[in-house]
């Protein structure tokens, strides 16, 4: 395990108690706003002093009050992008960079700057000063600096909250080069569910300042009862697949899992990549018969596993096609006419242009 | 960019240049320990001063002046003099019963004499004799003394008044000053249509005119007592020093200064 | 130009007023950090001592000084004794003078700076492994630059004035202790001493002018590098 974290703390009226393990790639610590997750980053880094608990990093006890070890945050080695950067102003970007490199002995290093200038694209404003930078360039300082302390753990609060659109999905790219590309354990804290379903290997579900559910997105987010925190209007599925084609004329890509294939347009994949699709349940529509004479380019077979009334209007029907679980938001008045029952098999559909390039994440 | 960065450079050097100087300027002149120290009553400034540069080749002289009684608890509270000159008897036996000042070393220096004067352009008569009007001729204004409490010029000043009967009707209208020096001052910048001070005070400044001198019985006698500090670091030179200034060729320097 | 009696003043002047700041800073920093970082029960009271120079009187400073450290006095005979160290009526008699009555403004200035400090970027650097002297060093002294800067510079020109608590504690002996103002008030009592008055008065003028006119260009200029040229075209 890379990452095993027990703490508890009492801060005003609000108490953090939260228990998870996780690891290698990206962790999601996914949540409201208020639900505790700020905190027990801070915890894990050392700004913050658990009342009791134990916080462990890559079979190193950072905090253990049974025993009474308190690791000083300078002594961690825990790198942490915080969402304002937080770059320093009086200092240029490669100074910026360098800071924490010089804090490590030597022997830990196992990042260089010119691996992280290469991999974060900062070549061309190393003497710039931060005051000079964009949102974006600031963010990549920020996390090629945190990287450049050669951290045991990476710890990322939010780190898109201050950035527009498109600034969003350019860090998202870099992030997902990190994963790929290096071999540290990331933390992942957010409140958007794209970022999050996007970016996780393994989602942990705060609320209230506990843990509610940690495991696989496409589990945690196939389960119906967490529809409270994971957010009812964004409900949905989260798929693993593989690029196998792509179409020139009408530039479709063919996406393939266990359960079929997926038409989606605009994605930048190559044939072989693997690509997260997140499908909302507000899209996906359910026939008894596989439907004739329709634009929708995406059947998908499947057995009806969980069905789950949310009102009076309307219910999410849970699919299970392969080994995925497919959610569908119908009425209630439909789920009565077709007589739905869990068991039945059905066809799941879903509209192409559904599926934007927001859903659609590297794997 | 190249020659704003040789300018940089430019005032870099001479901004360093310019903080050496200043250290050096400012850098102690190694320890002073043959330099005598003389705390001397404020009247011997211009006297004293010409004294000490004619000494040079033998020792270097610093001169602090103050009124006698300002030195004395200098002195008496360790200050580093060598030599002290008072203005009267009274503030050197003071030293002298706290075993501050070598007795044996003690001796009567100069001699001076108190003068009532007024600024140089003052049309103003009077006579100096028993009740005499000094307060009339003040009306509003001030007459500027070193402090009666306790500075020497001062008390021979009360005491002079006193005898003569007019200090009553004028300690209300006493401006006092500091030390005899700044009394000077005082009349000869006009502030003052009125002063007490030494005979030697009186010739040094051109901006002030004599306007009487006080009989002579009507204060004790103005008598200057030096003597060697105890607590000095170069008795022998301040001996040395001491003798000096009653020799002969001293005396004729104190002489041309009116002492 | 200039007679040696003033050129001494003023060497005297400028000496005691560098050795006071250079030796008060340090602990002027301390009190700064203190007081606007740490809460303690009476703290009040140690803001208060540290401001009384401001509104004391001066010969009142200088006469608590001569009863403490004059060779008689508690302190003073025990710095004799032990460590052959006299003070009064020594030029660093008057640096400690100067330096207990610019204190104030200097812990004022650094102060001010030091509440303006982003706590953020400490606790960031921390993360990166720079252990509390680091942070001091690295982030926090360098934004505490332009409060030091104006401390330091508004001291130093308290320091060139200074006259109550010096003449009191160290008297008046030229060369030694006899500092600008002193020596301007000498000369106001010796006839004919209106020229060397009026010309030292003219420097002491400038010398206060020029100090608070540093401390306001290189304030300017510190506060534009830690800001890093955000506003700069």
């Amino acid at each position: 395990m890379s990452l095993r974290v027990d703490v508890a703390r009492k801060l005003g009226a609000f108490v953090l108690d939260a228990r998870f393990e996780a690891g290698a790639g990206i962790t999601a610590l996914f949540g409201r706003s208020g639900s505790g997750k700020t905190s027990l980053v801070n915890a894990i880094a050392g700004l913050l002093r658990p009342d009791r608990g134990l916080v462990e990093v890559e079979g190193q006890t950072l905090f253990d009050s049974s025993r009474g070890i308190d690791m000083s945050m300078s002594r961690r080695r825990i790198g942490y992008v915080f969402q304002e950067g937080r770059l320093f102003p009086h200092l240029s970007v490669r100074q910026n960079l360098l800071y924490g490199w010089w804090f490590t002995p030597r022997k830990e290093r196992y990042v260089g700057l010119e691996h992280v200038v290469e991999l974060l694209g900062l070549g061309q404003f190393l003497e710039r000063r931060p005051g000079e930078l964009s949102g974006g360039e600031k963010q990549r300082v920020a996390i090629g600096r945190a990287l450049l302390a050669s951290p045991r753990l990476l710890l990322m609060d939010e780190p898109l909250a201050s950035l527009d659109a498109q600034r969003k999905s350019e860090i998202l790219r870099y992030i997902e080069r990190l994963r790929d590309e290096t071999s540290i354990p990331i933390l992942y804290v957010s409140h958007v569910i794209e970022e999050v379903v996007r970016l996780a290997d393994t989602l942990v579900l705060m609320s209230d300042g506990k843990v509610q559910a940690e495991g696989r997105p496409d589990e945690i987010m196939g389960r119906l009862d967490l529809h409270p925190q994971t957010g009812r209007y964004e409900a949905g599925a989260v798929i693993d697949t593989r690029v196998a084609a792509y179409d020139e004329k009408f530039q479709l890509s063919t996406l393939h899992f266990s359960g079929g294939d997926l038409l989606v347009p605009n994605v930048d994949g190559l044939p072989g990549e693997r690509i997260r699709v997140r499908i909302r349940a507000r899209d996906v529509s359910l026939a008894l018969e596989p439907p004739v004479g329709t634009s929708i380019l995406n059947v998908l077979r499947g057995r009806i596993a969980e069905i789950c009334p949310r009102d009076e209007v309307v219910a999410d029907v849970s699919v299970d096609v392969g080994n995925v679980s497919v959610l569908a938001r119908i009425t209630r008045r439909s789920l009565d006419q077709l007589r739905l029952s869990p068991g039945m098999e059905v066809y799941a559909m879903v509209k192409s242009v559904a599926l934007d390039r927001h859903s659609v994440g590297f794997a | 960019m190249g020659s704003g960065k040789r300018k940089d450079l430019g005032t870099r050097v001479a901004t360093l240049w310019l903080i050496a100087q200043l250290f050096l300027f400012i850098a102690p002149i190694p320890a002073a320990a043959q330099d005598l120290i003389v705390f001397a009553a404020a009247s011997l400034k211009d006297a004293l001063d010409a004294i000490a540069r004619d000494y040079q080749p033998t020792a270097k002289v610093v001169v602090s002046y103050a009124a006698s009684p300002t030195l004395a608890k200098q002195i008496e509270n360790a200050a580093p003099a060598d030599l002290f000159i008072s203005a009267d008897l009274d503030w050197m036996d003071y030293l002298q019963a706290r075993k501050l000042i070598n007795a044996r070393s003690r001796v009567n220096l100069l001699r001076n004499r108190l003068i009532l004067i007024a600024p140089a352009d003052s049309k103003v008569t009077l006579e100096i004799k028993p009740g005499f009007a000094l307060a009339a001729a003040l009306g509003n204004s001030r007459l500027a003394m070193a402090n009666p409490a306790a500075v020497p010029a001062g008390k021979y000043g009360k005491a002079a008044l006193e005898s003569l009967g007019v200090w009553q009707s004028v300690a209300a209208k006493v401006a006092p000053a500091d030390n005899v020096r700044a009394a000077l001052t005082l009349v000869s910048r006009g502030e003052a249509p009125f002063g007490i001070v030494y005979r030697t005070d009186a010739i040094a400044d051109k901006k002030v005119k004599i306007v009487g001198e006080f009989p002579a019985g009507s204060y004790p006698p103005i008598i200057y007592p030096a003597a060697v500090v105890v607590a000095s670091r170069n008795a022998q030179k301040a001996q040395a020093l001491l003798d000096y200034l009653g020799s002969a060729h001293a005396r004729a320097l104190f002489a041309r200064y009116g002492f | 130009m200039l007679t040696p009696v003033e050129i001494d003043a003023l060497q005297l002047s400028l000496r005691v007023a560098f050795w006071s700041v250079l030796v008060s800073l340090p602990f002027a920093v301390a009190a700064a950090m203190v007081l606007a970082r740490l809460n303690f029960p009476g703290k009040s009271l140690i803001d208060a001592v540290v401001h009384l120079p401001l509104v004391l009187p001066p010969v009142v400073i200088g006469y608590v000084l001569l009863l403490l450290l004059g060779r008689r006095g508690p302190i003073g005979s025990m710095l004799e004794q032990y460590l052959g160290v006299v003070v009064a009526f020594r030029w660093t008699g008057a640096a400690i003078a100067s330096g207990i009555m610019g204190f104030p403004l200097m812990v004022r200035a650094i102060r001010l700076s030091v509440e303006a400090i982003d706590r953020n970027l400490e606790a960031a650097a921390g993360t990166l492994g720079a252990n509390r002297s680091w942070i001091f060093a690295t982030i926090t002294l360098p934004f505490m630059l332009p409060g030091l800067l104006t401390g330091v510079l508004l001291s130093f020109a308290r320091s060139l004035g200074e006259f109550g608590a010096t003449i009191t504690f160290v008297s008046n002996i030229p060369g030694e202790t006899q500092t600008l103002p002193l020596a301007l008030y000498s000369f106001t009592q010796s006839p004919g001493g209106d020229g060397p008055a009026l010309r030292l008065c003219a420097i002491a003028v400038l010398l206060s002018v020029a100090a608070l006119f540093a401390s306001e260009v290189l304030v300017r200029r510190a506060s534009r590098q830690l800001r890093g040229h955000e506003l700069a075209g």
